[in-house]
């Protein structure tokens, strides 16, 4: 095999490197006109070049033949279980792959012009640098754990840029809400990470797909160990590509500035789900009823993105529903086993959405005419007008399954905490003083609160006991010579505690003691 | 408070809320749909106060302030926008008005005597305000306050400081002095002393409880009451004593309907009842809510079955549930009008445009909206009361409630009280448990409890007050000290001099500080402000007096052509350019309406557009004109007409489709992304070349059709009007019009052979604010229809005869009259009905276009130094690439800078203006004073051209001044609304005014406008014209005149009339615009050019 194709590493780490290049110069005030270019040609210059790089490796995996999985070094073993760092070169990724570089160049040029003269116009390329290098991360890992690397830094991502514009309290808490519920997502993605790390002992995509298809890894294909580890991976696909139920944290991600709404919702991010299931279509080919549920997740979004989008009446909104719609037949095509056909729905999808994403500004001096109208057997119907208009009140339902029993139940526990622990414990409790009569008039310096704090005090009484003992006992003698010969090494003790080295050794002993 | 109030009848009641919608125009941006974006005076609604109270009014009853801050002023200062001489002008104007006498002395230091006029100056210029104690802290430790000069003390101050010794040992004694003066003790306690509750307090907490809560709790509770309906509401009361807030949990429900129902056909599926209006239909779709259920809001559902049909009994029931007192209802509406005023106005707007854009089925009543907002206040507030008091929703009942339970009252209030009282964190930490969390049921508290904590807070506010010896020492530090401190520097006094004029001296200087309000000193910058260019441009303009008086005699034949302008900013250097090329060569501005208005309907288009300003007063045309085929070019308008359905079909299928359906939507993305994906990649590496490419492909693809306009109609037929606009025109009103126009513009006689009419527009891709870049005489569209309409009319032998018989217009017959648009955003020029032009003109039209090609150039040169993408010495050629790219650049947020840097109009004749560079700042209309005898035409130009120009000089002002309140933000985050509006995200209010992209240029000034009349007749005109006594009088614009023969200057001031101008500013001469602006990018100050033909001879 060619080792032109280490290559690749190439392809995450340049918008890697622009990113940081770019939180260099932020940290060196970079600021005014004239210090918008170097930051734009920054990130757009390694997302051409990572373009370059990956159109070079899709020819020469056209004359040699693509390597596929494509181990560069070991990242770290333990044991039985070690991660390379390995990527898939195959014509998916590298198709794939292609298109969101050249989206990521054509995005960021867009932006250089589009913000400039912004108050985050830095920020801005830094986050999105951020994003293209997570995002070719997912594409071409060849393993769970660098894919998972690449979506973390998509999420963090999204979440700086939906806050974009973070003085407005709507962008600040809808940036958290998207972070948030993707966070569901990446609990799934672990929990598949980890599955496969101890049931296979394995996180390659390659070792996967062989264990399923009973070529690898040496162990039996067990259909209750691919639907546990397959219910990781998908809900992390479902809610990164904002499935049903998980489909309102997408159309509140739009507070962003226009290009990266069109990235990231409209045309990369959004379809990393749906590769992420493309990419265990092996595994998920052996287990029919997983992709049951997908094909039924797929078509109610299809569904749900439909009828929501027909009511929407702004621009944004309205084409974020009907990318939900399209990514809802992606997924669906994935449940029926049409992989090959999701694959190109997305490709081409991407393309026209972000075009269209990124035309949205002039979308009312474009459209001619009115919308066709909404066929007529769901014209009149006035509930699900109301289910569209609310859409099908996923947040609300979100809210009052999730949200509010959680608050309730942090609640009861602070309550446990202040009316429980903090007795037992003997934390002051103030709360109800006045009411119960507070201890006034009593003269002690120290007052207890709680089983814990009268033992305390009582200690310290017999010790305060024994020191004015001792001390008015000898004024010159030598116990005081020798507490005061006591007390400077304490100081000294303390002060090397307090220098950060010590405190590394310190803390690292607790550690070894522990383990 | 009185909570009785009589049921006043449905139809006394219908007109009182017709007059109450009448007023919210006043207060509510009035900005129609944004395709029809006309710029108007954002504070339209308080232009009959003047300028200064409107903005304080306008301050009051938004809540965002129009004066720059004082350290924008002060960057102005520094860079030289504001100088000496202003400042001190403006101070004077501001003593006067004020009865301030500045030269009063303040103190007398040594000799030095120092006066009112200096010590406000000095406070004008350095910020002497007092500072956070935070602050104080931090300049003292971090920087050496006490012991080191000011860094921006004039340097001779310094010295005269410093005389007396080391830097350190003068400022520590000056420190010292300033406080022994003021009598301060330098002790001070640190805030965060106050974070237990001490012993002390909860004793007296103890005692307190006792204490008689009742008094304070009633006289709180009457306040808050008198709030609601003056300048509060029901969710604002509520919120200040639970810090729930109903408005925003009801904002995006709000906002979704109305969006709905206003939508203009963006949404395939609106609200099925739509039709039966806002109320009934969002009470349809309400009613089948489950978000209600599922947000705990059950009975919601069923109140809102319940409510009644008419929104106007839903309304009054509203108000009469809540108790507001029936004299304050009009304020609880507006107030409420008011927490969205984007989308009230546009509310408010359609209200007032039924039908508008085919939504003849839409009805759009305020009424509906405001008994919405009303119900849905309701609801929210309701639950919130149920929750925390387990009480009905009224004022009443809530008074009753907190009658029985006044310490709580108290404790709620202060709690959420503002910052200025706000209570420390302890005090807060022992409140808090107690009251509900968002959305949740209070609990049942223990008895006293309440009672107990009003004790804590009042101990805390007594025991403050104890405490207030040391806070009095802090505060007279921030508030006194320390500007005195600063002060003396300024003024160069040391230790010693302070001391020796004592406490006296040093109150009368600190007073001196605090002589003007901020109001007062808002006003104060801005007039130093306008001054400094103001003086720039009549000094220019007094300099080029009389210079062009011999031109006509040099040139012998007359001009080769003219050329009528729109009285645009904009064109200003295209004219400049275009007569610096060809000298031989007239230019007129005027507005581009050209007098012609007319409902137009283009060959491509489906219905007419009107032509004609919506501005000052919406004019609607009487007139059809249609675009036609010329003959013989019927068979290509068929070809082109399919083609063209077919083209257009094609893209809407694309981009609506891709968004609506669910079958279509996939299989036309799949056709449409490969080309998707390689337009991207052109379009972004070369939007030139895109450009260029597509829009010489379409144009071949649609196949070019020979047209001409439709425009005469027979002179027998009925008389047309805005109701039954009739197509075409008969002879009469054609002549009638172009006669008119002409005698407007003072083009009578000597006409050269060519007379070209010139509209403008501009193109760009990708921008929302499209609109705002048109022609504003043309209701925010291309004029060049109306350019062509003009000139069509004109060269018609019978409207010739006409002018002849009628109007004294004898238009030679060798002169040709011929229709163009100028492009603002790429420079280019396109010429109508050439087919039509005499071949003996050719030559003339070939002569002309080269010049106006090679003005373009110039022009575009002009205009990238504005621009930052491109580089401050691009060539001519590069110029007008570059301008040609913008356009095309679906990635550019400002296209191009339209009327940014807007600051004077000047009517009168060309010759006041001519050969002097004025930075495309200058609306020019072209006015010829010797034959107005009676002022008739000026006074026309007066009401509506200056008017016009006013209402875009005012947009640009308060968008300037406070974007984020009167302006719309910035453009990428926007997002387009249902084809009307912009937001912010998806669920802001609708934001009006403009963008921070199309302002960031812009100076800040109240229009100039210098007329060349004499006094008599101005005066003559502003006594009999009340529009004018309005917008003159109360400061909305600044007129001055010039004398036509005598070149003398006037500036009008509306207190004392007519003040004589002496500027002393000296005015270079270069020889083209080129050597003064090259290689600039900042404003720039007239300059005069020499004259070509002068220089030549």
């Amino acid at each position: 095999m060619n080792c032109a194709f280490t290559l690749v590493l190439l392809v995450p780490l340049l918008p890697l490197l622009a990113a940081f290049g770019i939180a260099v110069y932020i940290l060196n005030n970079a600021a005014g006109d004239e210090a918008e270019a170097p930051t734009a040609r920054l990130a757009e210059g390694s997302a051409w070049l990572a373009l370059l790089v990956l159109l070079g490796l899709g020819m020469l995996a056209l004359v040699e033949g693509s390597p596929g999985h494509f181990v560069v070094g070991t990242w770290f073993a333990s044991g039985r279980f070690t991660a390379p760092i390995s990527f898939i070169l195959d014509p998916l990724s590298l198709g794939f792959g292609a298109l969101v570089a050249l989206i990521g160049a054509v995005t960021l040029r867009f932006s250089r012009n589009y913000l400039h003269r912004e108050a985050g116009f830095h920020r801005f390329f830094l986050a999105m640098s951020l994003f293209l290098a997570g995002m070719l991360l997912i594409v071409l890992a060849g393993n769970a754990v660098l894919a998972f690397v690449g979506w973390e830094l998509c999420g963090v991502s999204s979440w700086l840029l939906i806050g974009y514009a973070y003085e407005r309290p709507t962008a600040a808490g809808n940036a958290l809400y998207a972070f948030l519920s993707n966070r569901i997502g990446d609990a799934g993605f672990i929990l598949g990470i980890s599955l496969a790390a101890w049931w296979l002992g394995t996180v390659e995509w390659s070792g996967l797909t062989g264990w399923a298809q009973g070529s690898a890894a040496g162990l039996p294909f067990d259909k209750v160990t691919a639907r546990m580890l397959l219910f990781g991976f998908m809900l992390a696909a479902v809610i990164k590509s904002a499935q049903v139920p998980f489909s309102a944290w997408i159309a509140r991600a739009l507070e962003g500035p226009t290009p990266s709404s069109a990235i990231f919702y409209g045309a990369v991010m959004v379809h990393a789900g749906v590769y992420l299931v493309i990419r265990l279509a092996p595994v998920l080919v052996q287990v029919p009823d997983v992709m049951f549920y997908l094909a039924l997740i797929g078509a109610a979004t299809a569904l749900y993105g439909w009828l929501a989008g027909l009511a929407q009446s702004d621009v944004k909104s309205s084409l974020i529903f009907a990318t939900t719609t399209q990514v809802g037949l992606m997924f669906l095509a994935c449940g029926l086993g049409w992989f090959e056909l999701a694959v190109w729905h997305m490709g081409l999808h991407a393309a026209w959405r972000a075009w269209q994403f990124l035309l949205a500004p002039s979308y009312m001096h474009m459209a001619n005419a009115k919308a066709a109208p909404a066929p007529a057997w769901l014209a009149g119907r006035q509930w699900l007008y109301t289910a569209a208009l609310q859409r099908f009140w996923l947040e609300h339902l979100a809210r009052s399954t999730l949200v509010r029993p959680l608050q309730a139940i942090a609640r009861d526990m602070r309550d446990f905490d202040d009316n429980m622990l903090s007795h037992l414990v003997g934390m002051p409790e103030r709360r109800r003083a006045g009411l119960a009569g507070s201890g006034a008039g009593d003269d002690d310096v120290i007052r207890a609160h709680g089983l814990a704090g009268r033992l305390l005090k009582w200690t310290a009484d017999r010790c305060h006991r024994l020191e004015s003992y001792l001390l008015m006992r000898s004024t010159e003698g030598p116990f005081l010579r020798m507490l005061k010969r006591a007390g400077t090494y304490a100081n000294v003790f303390e002060a090397l505690l307090e220098r950060p080295r010590y405190l590394v050794v310190a803390i690292a002993i607790t550690f070894i003691v522990i383990l | 408070m009185s909570m009785a109030h009589s049921t006043p009848n449905a139809a006394d009641l219908r007109s009182r809320l017709a007059e109450c919608v009448h007023h919210l125009e006043h207060v509510l941006p009035g900005q129609a749909s944004i395709r029809d974006f006309v710029h108007h005076n954002t504070l339209h609604g308080f232009q009959h106060l003047p300028f200064p109270e409107a903005i304080t009014a306008a301050c009051r009853t938004t809540g965002g302030s129009a004066w720059f801050p004082e350290q924008t002023c002060r960057a102005f200062y520094r860079t030289g926008r504001i100088d000496d001489s202003d400042l001190d002008a403006a101070l004077s104007q501001a003593g006067e008005r004020a009865g301030i006498d500045l030269d009063a002395v303040l103190a007398t230091l040594g000799g030095r005597s120092v006066t009112r006029r200096e010590v406000l100056r000095l406070s004008l210029i350095h910020p002497l305000a007092p500072i956070p104690f935070a602050r104080f802290r931090w300049l003292v430790e971090e920087q050496q306050a006490l012991e080191r000069c000011q860094d921006d003390v004039p340097t001779e101050r310094r010295d005269m400081l410093l005389k007396s010794g080391d830097e350190a040992a003068v400022l520590g004694d000056l420190w010292t002095a300033c406080l022994d003066v003021l009598g301060i003790d330098h002790a001070f306690a640190h805030p965060e002393e106050l974070i237990e509750l001490s012993a002390r307090e909860e004793d007296s907490a103890a005692a307190a409880a006792a204490e008689d809560f009742a008094g304070p709790a009633a006289e709180l509770w009457e306040t808050l009451c008198a709030k609601v309906g003056a300048g509060g509401t029901a969710a604002e009361l509520v919120k200040s004593l639970t810090a729930e807030d109903a408005h925003a949990a009801l904002r995006p429900l709000l906002i979704r309907h109305l969006a709905a129902h206003l939508d203009q056909g963006l949404a395939p599926w609106p609200n099925p009842a739509r039709t039966q209006g806002f109320y009934a239909a969002w009470k349809a779709s309400a009613a089948q809510d489950v978000a209600w259920t599922l947000e705990n809001l059950g009975a919601a559902r069923e109140a809102i079955a319940q409510l009644p049909d008419d929104p106007l009994t839903a309304l009054e029931a509203e108000l009469v549930r809540l108790g507001v007192p029936d004299a304050r209802w009009e304020g609880y509406l507006e107030r409420l009008a008011l927490e969205l005023p984007g989308w009230s106005g546009m509310f408010l707007w359609r209200h007032h445009h039924p039908g508008y854009e085919g939504t003849q089925d839409v009805p759009v009543e305020m009424l509906d909206y405001l008994a919405v907002r009303l119900v849905l206040e309701r609801l929210f507030v309701a639950d919130i009361v149920r929750r925390h008091w387990g009480i009905d929703y009224s004022l009443a009942a809530l008074g009753d409630y907190f009658r029985r339970h006044p310490a709580e009252l108290l404790v709620r209030h202060a709690c959420h009280a503002g910052q200025h009282d706000a209570l420390p964190e302890y005090l807060l930490d022992l409140v808090e448990p107690h009251l509900p969390a968002s959305g949740d049921t209070a609990l049942p508290q223990p008895p006293g409890l309440w009672d107990w904590l009003a004790g804590c807070i009042a101990a805390w506010r007594r025991n403050r007050t104890g405490r207030d010896a040391e806070c009095t020492a802090n505060r007279g530090l921030m508030r006194l000290a320390w500007p005195l401190f600063r002060l003396a520097q300024y003024l160069g006094i040391d230790g010693a001099a302070l001391r020796g004029i004592g406490l006296p001296g040093a109150t009368a200087l600190l007073e001196g500080l605090k002589l003007l309000s901020d109001d007062q000193r808002g006003l104060l910058w801005l007039e130093a402000y306008e001054r400094h260019y103001r003086e720039q441009i009549l000094a220019g303009l007094a300099a080029n007096h009389g210079r062009w008086q011999g031109h006509e005699q040099m040139l012998g034949t007359g001009p080769s052509a003219q050329l009528v302008f729109c009285m645009d900013d904009r064109e200003e250097g295209m004219r400049r350019h275009l007569e610096e090329i060809a000298p031989a060569v007239e230019t007129l501005g005027g507005a581009a309406h050209f007098a012609v208005f007319q409902n137009y309907t283009g060959l491509d288009d489906v219905k007419p557009t009107p032509l004609c300003p919506v501005a000052p007063v919406v004019i609607v045309p009487s007139h059809n004109v249609r675009e036609v085929p010329r003959e013989g070019a019927e068979a290509t308008a068929a070809r082109h007409r399919v083609r063209l359905a077919s083209r257009l079909g094609w893209r809407e299928r694309l981009i609506q489709a891709t968004r609506r359906s669910l079958i279509a939507g996939p299989l036309l993305t799949a056709l449409a992304a490969p080309f998707a994906t390689a337009g991207m990649l052109w379009r972004s590496l070369s939007p030139a070349s895109f450009g260029s490419f597509f829009t010489a492909r379409r144009a071949a693809f649609d196949v070019p059709v020979s047209t001409r306009l439709e425009l005469t109609a027979p002179n027998d037929s009925g008389p047309a009007s805005p109701q039954q606009p009739r197509d075409g025109f008969t002879d009469a009103e054609q002549a009638e019009r172009i006669a008119g126009y002409l005698t407007a513009i003072g083009l009578t006689q000597h006409f050269a052979p060519l007379v070209v009419i010139m509209g403008h527009g501009s193109n760009s891709t990708n921008n929302p604010h499209l609109a705002a870049y048109d022609c504003g005489a043309c209701a925010g569209r291309h004029s060049g229809p109306n350019a062509r309409l003009f000139a069509a009319m004109a060269n018609r032998p019978a409207v010739r005869a006409l002018m002849a018989a009628n109007s004294g217009i004898h238009v030679p017959e060798g002169t040709w009259f011929l229709g163009a648009e100028h492009n603002t955003a790429d420079d280019l020029i396109t010429w109508y009905d050439l087919e039509e032009l005499p071949a003996a003109l050719k030559p003339e039209l070939q002569r002309l276009d080269a010049d106006l090609a090679a003005a373009a150039q110039a022009h575009a040169q002009e205009r990238c130094r504005r621009l930052f993408s491109a580089p401050l010495g691009i060539g001519q050629a590069a110029a007008l690439r570059h301008v040609w790219g913008r356009r095309h650049d679906w990635s550019q947020a400002r296209p191009e800078l339209g009327h940014a840097t807007n600051a004077c109009a000047f009517i009168g004749r060309r010759t006041m203006s001519r050969g002097a560079f004025f930075d495309r700042r200058s609306f020019l209309i072209s006015y010829d004073p010797d034959n107005d005898p009676e002022g008739k035409v000026l006074e026309r130009h007066l009401l509506i051209n200056g008017a016009v120009g006013a209402g875009i000089s005012l947009e640009y002002f308060f968008s300037t001044a406070n974007n984020a309140h009167f302006g719309c933000g910035s453009k990428i985050t926007h997002n387009v609304a249902g084809y009307f509006g912009v937001m912010q995200g998806a669920s802001s209010d609708l934001a009006t005014g403009l963008p921070q992209q199309m302002i960031e240029v812009h100076e800040a000034m109240r229009l100039l406008v210098v007329v060349e009349q004499t006094l008599e007749l101005i005066t003559a005109i502003y006594q009999r014209q009340p529009p004018l006594q309005e917008l003159v009088g109360n400061g909305w614009v600044i007129v001055a005149a010039k004398h036509p023969e005598t070149g003398a200057i006037h500036l009008f001031d509306p207190g004392k009339g007519w003040l004589p101008w002496q500027g002393q500013i000296a005015i270079p001469t270069l020889k083209q615009s080129s050597d003064w602006f090259a290689g600039k990018r900042e404003p720039l100050s007239p300059v005069l050019l020499e004259r070509p033909l002068e220089a030549a001879a």
